[in-house]
């Protein structure tokens, strides 16, 4: 066949670990957070919050978002991968990094460990700047996407840098200034920075793709991307320098309203979609976006330091990060697997045979009603968690932490139906 | 869309060949989804189909292509293809017919 478009969609050796890895994660993690309900009330500075957070941060979000970036950069730049080798390096260090800070913080080992941990994960992130840069670099022109792409993992360098000398302040006093003050830094790079910059560059490609959206303002990206970046960076510079705080509204609205200038533009290819009917991936990430107004809202009212008692604001910053990881990152990934796992499983397994016989089609790799099922019971859990949160119940926090374990259970034997060569499909 | 009726193979029976190719990802078939924007048949050059992606960079891309040159080769046995991939016009939902537009609701 001549003048073929070739993908070079990557091999299922980069992909499919950090599926696997990433599910497996989310389970220890709905366990820890079942076992350790007592710790959601009070201080977030918690070994075994510092040790959930991370692990939700890194061992679920970051690693099924590595899983779908290393497939969808070839999708989005249209070139292939820069290099699979440093991916599967990337993978193993990566992982070693995120077990062993789990492990440190848990039990509060805050030496050796924590700093082995810490270098790990300064390697993997630097290794995957690395190949993302050169994979954008023999991209045949620049587009908005790869701004986002690029500027999020430079953002993940810098939550890393500040994060490793963090875990070296432990042991030798490197940093002059109160530890929690760096980590409100650590955290927003991560979050506004890595996460949602990421997020936003490929769902503004994905997300039209899956709808059949066309003709969408993309004006909203650009002046998404510039709000977030000149919020997260006034914001992190005035507390890294100058321990200065007074700004703190205008930027949490600086970067409020880049998230809802990206959310606008979603919302227009919601509203412009030739694709009527929404599939259950779809639905599961308009939820994350519908969960993603606490976060923005509570954000806002943080950065204007309502006159609450201390006790409560603290339950607001539990709030505040659990609705991001556990509402529009987790609802996200829930949904968006089922839209990026199984084509490449897929592609890899049924291609040859398109069109010499009947193939069963992507959709037909996992159980509709396991979705469903995980939807359901995602949609219970996260506000019962919330709620148990805020109102300081162990209880509740409890209830809320086992429907995200059964969550956690349907999404993992989801995807390992999806990996598992000897699948059976569902009938349906 | 051109179209040229060739001595052997007739137009509908290429477009029935391509209605069986699908887009994995919508469930509908490439002719219903207005992907195809030539179909061409003669004795001297084969069939010639230019084909285009609701997205550039589509993932299906290379799935999509090779559905189609199997199924026409295992159609049309012995007939020269070739088969291209365009850009232009830039697709949009406009070129769905109103049965790809059902099946898409």
């Amino acid at each position: 066949m001549q003048n073929v478009l070739t993908q070079k969609s990557p091999s299922l050796g980069v992909v499919i670990p950090h599926y696997i890895c990433g599910a497996l994660f989310f389970v220890v993690l709905c366990f820890l957070i079942l076992f350790s309900s007592d710790a959601f009330i009070g201080h977030y500075f918690h070994p075994k919050l510092l040790a959930i957070t991370h692990i939700a941060a890194l061992g679920w979000g970051t690693m099924i978002i590595l899983g779908a970036l290393y497939q969808l950069l070839p999708v989005i730049l249209e070139v292939p991968l820069y290099s699979e080798r440093l991916a599967k390096v990337t993978f193993i260090t990566f992982t070693t990094g995120v077990i062993c800070l789990a492990w440190a913080f848990w039990n509060f080992y805050v030496s050796i460990h924590i700093q082995v941990a810490a270098i790990l994960l300064l390697l993997s992130f630097s290794l995957l700047v690395v190949n993302i840069v050169l994979t954008v670099n023999k991209a045949p022109k620049w587009t908005t996407e790869a701004d986002f792409i690029v500027t999020s993992s430079v953002w993940l360098i810098f939550t890393g840098l500040l994060g490793a000398l963090m875990a070296f302040n432990f042991t030798y006093p490197l940093l002059n200034k109160s530890h929690l003050l760096f980590l409100k830094i650590h955290a927003h790079m991560g979050i506004a920075g890595w996460f949602i910059l990421l997020i936003m560059g490929v769902g503004s490609k994905l997300i039209p793709m899956f709808l059949l959206s066309h003709n969408l303002n993309t004006k909203k990206l650009t002046i998404a991307y510039y709000l977030v970046n000149i919020g997260l960076i006034c914001f992190s510079a005035d507390i890294f320098f100058r321990e200065e705080n007074a700004f703190l509204k205008l930027y949490a609205l600086l970067i409020a309203a880049g998230i809802l200038f990206f959310m606008s533009f979603i919302y227009e290819a919601y509203k412009k979609r030739v694709r009527k009917q929404l599939d259950i991936g779809l639905k599961h990430s308009f939820m994350a976006f519908l969960f993603f107004l606490l976060p923005i809202l509570l954000g806002i009212i943080m950065s204007f330091k309502p006159s609450l008692n201390d006790k409560f604001m603290l339950q607001i910053y539990l709030v505040y990060g659990t609705s991001i990881f556990f509402g529009f990152i987790s609802s996200l990934i829930l949904g968006q697997t089922f839209k990026t796992l199984p084509f490449i499983m897929w592609m890899h397994r049924n291609s040859k045979v398109a069109g010499k016989q009947k193939t069963l089609l992507p959709k037909d790799l996992y159980s509709p009603k396991l979705v469903k099922a995980q939807y359901v019971v995602y949609v219970i859990a996260l506000p019962t968690l919330v709620i148990g949160i805020l109102l300081s119940m162990p209880v509740i926090i409890k209830i809320g932490a086992m429907l995200l374990l059964v969550t956690a259970i349907l999404y993992t034997i989801n995807v390992f139906k999806i990996v598992v060569p000897n699948f059976k499909p569902t009938n349906k | 869309m051109e179209n040229s009726i060739g001595s052997e193979i007739t137009e509908v029976e290429i477009y029935d060949a391509l209605k069986t190719v699908i887009d994995p990802e919508l469930g509908v078939n490439i002719i219903d989804l207005g992907l195809v924007y030539k179909i061409e048949y003669s004795e001297e050059k084969g069939i010639e189909i230019n084909v285009t992606l609701s997205t550039k960079g589509c993932p299906m891309a290379d799935v999509i292509m090779d559905d189609i040159q199997t199924t026409l080769t295992e159609n049309f046995p012995g007939i020269k293809l070739n088969v291209q991939l365009v850009w232009e016009p830039t697709w949009t939902s406009d070129f769905i017919t109103p049965a790809g537009k059902a099946e898409l609701e």
